[in-house]
């Protein structure tokens, strides 16, 4: 079987993921170009004899690369040089769009010309004559709707013949005192136009030529060329598209003319966010008590049978149950979350609201030297970190992206949230003032971070706000769902990788050297007792409490359970009698409960999903009220709602921004939650002292 | 008359793109060339929406003051 590499190049927002989207359909693939940030999408198609690969470039106007993005499409295009090039042209702007053509030609590789959005340049009175710019530069012109996905699989036989017959596009002709001098400078015979004109243009050997044009045209070499490639981009779209004045309203217009609106767009702006929070934590929990419960009711006794009947030994049944199925089944329960917040987050993106908002709150973020672009993902660390630091995606200078990632993790999200319900509860009378404190803390922390950083490491000025706002498009519920299903067997594929190790690791810490009954014979109970005195001045030299973080750097709320373990606090686990049949019909029934659930919060005005569940860890309560101060059980929760201790966020900055800043970051938050908890506890203890 | 300086509403001609930053060769690329009608749709904050042929693009004002218009 042959292998066809294809790009899909075109400008920002023609549609180019849509189109990979439609081809590629669920063989699609998320992950980063080596050595940057910049998200990498690719797919394949089986098709005849031949797997198409398809390779999907960040949107750059021009082959002048300025931003890290546009340097991976530039450094793509022409040192990996792929075997063919989707050029994706949005045919409503399709002047603009045909420069980058001009430059895609000159590279002179096999070309494939896509014509997105036919149907809405229709609508502005656009009409293209497809065969005369066929003509024109020799390369086959095909219409698509990248929406609906209309004309995209008729893209694919093209491909194979075009790749087969090797055909080129017609080389370019500029006009003729350049092609003369382009002519000279050409050695081998075999040159493409791209590499000539940078030939001419950098090497010294050509000084000559460059003063000879220079006489004739008045100009630089490089002012020449450009102006050229306007000029014929200007040219070709003059020659094929024909323009009727339309009378219709824009409907973008229409729309923007609200959501933009200098008063009301803020306040509609804070509404959509109110509702995607809404939806994501309230349409999701119910499927995530559900596996939950599946885990604990279904998967683990059905697994410890199975043990049990192929008789392996009494290690390996602990590995699995509290390893694999305790730590990584765990983090199996925030899926559902991290699936519908992706929903939500293509959607915005898809519809084209996202650019929006970086646009209307600008004016506020720059004023704290930041792009208005970074209150997105900042917004949604509230809701789970981890998404949002995939999320800074959306940011084009690592500057910036590396600002918001140090700034995301200081935003409390529900893990922590759990943890300061229980906690508030057994000190403080009005624990909603402590835990609203508490968020603000961490607002303030990520704001003291960002000014920090920008002082010192990050200290470039604010980029240029240059973006394009794209219509307003409905992207069709397939698209959407195929965007979720991307992301999430990215998250199945951590979660199977370096979560199952990470809890392994941490159950070992829990239970060597073999043989030990109790946590504080095991190592980890060695390190807590170890570390112990690290947290003293912060009033928790109880080794108890700093042995319980060890296991809590998978997730924050796992602190609970771990000091009921640790704390011996009985738990009542009685032993049913499990029926594996009877067990999946249960499940089966409350899982159809858990989708009734979620479509009634769905239309319920109120948030429920922050409602405090009273737990069964009352027994803990009381040991906890004896055995700490207040003025320490606040410095406790400052010091879980700064450091982050969860594994999913520092694996997701390990990915996004490197290894050093990932580690490096977590010793900085580790530092910053230890000073703000000697404070809290000096501060409080000074109120409480009386 | 500075881009920066008209009213939102207007249309207006491209009349030179001055400065040297790397920045400029973007904004030609996405359509913001000399000789080309471009109309002022808001400014908001340190920035300008613009509607140039069927796109719509913002810039920031300090780019818009390099800019040329009639």
């Amino acid at each position: 079987m042959k292998t066809i590499r294809v790009a899909l190049a075109g400008n920002p927002n023609v549609g180019k993921t849509s189109l990979l989207n439609h081809l590629a359909g669920t063989n699609l693939k998320v992950g980063n170009w080596p050595g940057v940030t910049v998200e990498k999408k690719e797919g394949k198609v089986k098709f005849w004899d031949y797997e198409i690969h398809l390779i999907d470039l960040p949107g750059i106007y021009t082959l002048e690369p300025l931003s890290e993005d546009e340097w991976v499409a530039y450094n793509y295009l022409t040192t990996e040089k792929p075997d063919l090039i989707l050029n994706v042209i949005e045919t409503p702007n399709m002047e603009r769009d045909l420069l980058l053509t001009v430059e895609l030609l000159e590279l002179e590789i096999p070309m494939i010309l896509v014509l997105n959005m036919v149907d809405e340049a229709q609508k502005l009175g656009i009409e293209v004559r497809e065969e005369r710019l066929s003509d024109l530069l020799g390369v086959r012109v095909l219409k698509t709707n990248a929406r609906t996905g209309e004309g995209v699989k008729a893209l694919l036989p093209h491909i194979v013949e075009v790749f087969n017959s090797k055909e080129k596009p017609k080389a370019l002709r500029y006009s003729k005192e350049l092609e003369e001098v382009l002519q000279k400078a050409m050695e081998t015979g075999q040159e493409t136009k791209a590499k000539l004109i940078r030939k001419l243009s950098t090497e010294d050997r050509f000084k000559e030529y460059r003063e000879s044009l220079k006489r004739i045209y008045a100009k630089d070499v490089y002012e020449i060329v450009k102006d050229e490639r306007y000029a014929t981009a200007h040219g070709i779209y003059k020659e094929v598209v024909i323009r009727r004045s339309l009378t219709a309203r824009d409907i973008t217009d229409s729309i923007d003319k609200l959501l933009l609106h200098p008063w009301f767009g803020i306040p509609i702006f804070l509404l959509v966010m109110f509702l995607v929070f809404k939806i994501s934590f309230d349409f999701s929990s119910p499927f995530m008590d559900w596996i939950d419960g599946f885990i604990k009711d279904f998967l683990s006794p059905l697994t410890l049978q199975a043990l049990d009947a192929i008789g392996v030994g009494e290690i390996i049944k602990r590995v699995v149950a509290e390893a694999i199925i305790g730590g990584v089944g765990f983090v199996f329960t925030f899926l559902p979350l991290i699936a519908v917040i992706y929903f939500m987050l293509s959607l915005l993106e898809f519809s084209g609201y996202l650019p929006r908002i970086a646009f209307l709150m600008d004016r506020f973020m720059h004023r704290l030297g930041l792009h208005g672009k970074s209150l997105v993902p900042l917004l949604l660390g509230f809701g789970c970190n981890v998404p949002a630091i995939v999320a800074t995606k959306t940011l084009e200078t690592k500057r910036d992206k590396l600002l918001v990632i140090a700034m995301i993790p200081f935003m409390s999200c529900p893990a922590r949230l759990v943890v300061f319900s229980f906690f508030a509860v057994i000190f403080f009378k009005n624990p909603a003032t402590v835990i609203f404190s508490l968020y603000l803390l961490g607002i303030l922390t990520a704001l003291l971070t960002a000014f920090v950083l920008r002082k010192t490491l990050f200290r470039g000025s604010l980029y240029h706000f240059v973006m394009e706002l794209p219509p307003y498009r409905l992207p069709t519920l397939r698209l959407l769902l195929r965007v979720v299903w991307v992301y999430v067997k990215d998250f199945l594929y951590r979660a199977g990788t370096l979560i199952f190790a990470a809890s392994v690791v941490i159950w070992l810490l829990l239970n060597l050297p073999p043989g030990v009954k109790n946590p504080s014979e095991s190592i980890a109970g060695y390190i807590g007792k170890t570390i112990s005195p690290i947290f003293a001045p912060l009033g928790l030299d109880d080794w108890r409490m700093s042995t319980s973080l060890i296991p809590a750097f998978l997730a924050r709320e796992i602190v609970l359970s771990s000091m009921a373990t640790i704390y011996a606090v009985e738990s009542q686990e009685d032993k049913k009698e499990f029926n594996a049949l009877k067990a999946l019909k249960e499940q089966g029934i409350s899982l159809l409960l858990a989708f009734k659930e979620a479509f009634i919060n769905l239309f319920n005005p109120v948030p429920t999903a922050f409602e405090v569940e009273e737990g069964s860890v009352d027994g803990l309560k009381g040991i906890i009220a004896k055995s700490l101060s207040p003025a320490s059980g606040l410095a406790f929760m400052v010091f879980l709602l700064l450091y982050t201790s969860c594994l999913g966020t520092v694996a997701v900055m390990w990915r996004e921004a490197g290894k050093r800043f990932a580690l490096l970051f977590l010793a900085y938050s580790f530092a910053v939650g230890w000073f703000f908890g000697l404070l809290a506890y000096r501060i409080g203890s000074l109120i409480w002292s009386t | 008359m500075k881009l920066e300086e008209i009213k939102p509403g207007q249309e207006v001609m491209i009349l030179n793109l001055s400065g040297k930053e790397d920045i400029l060769e973007k904004i030609k690329a996405m359509g913001l060339r000399k000789g080309r009608k471009i109309a002022l749709i808001q400014k908001v904050g340190r920035n300008l929406l613009l509607k140039v042929d069927n796109s719509r693009i913002v810039i920031s004002r300090e780019i818009a003051k390099n800019i040329e218009v009639q």
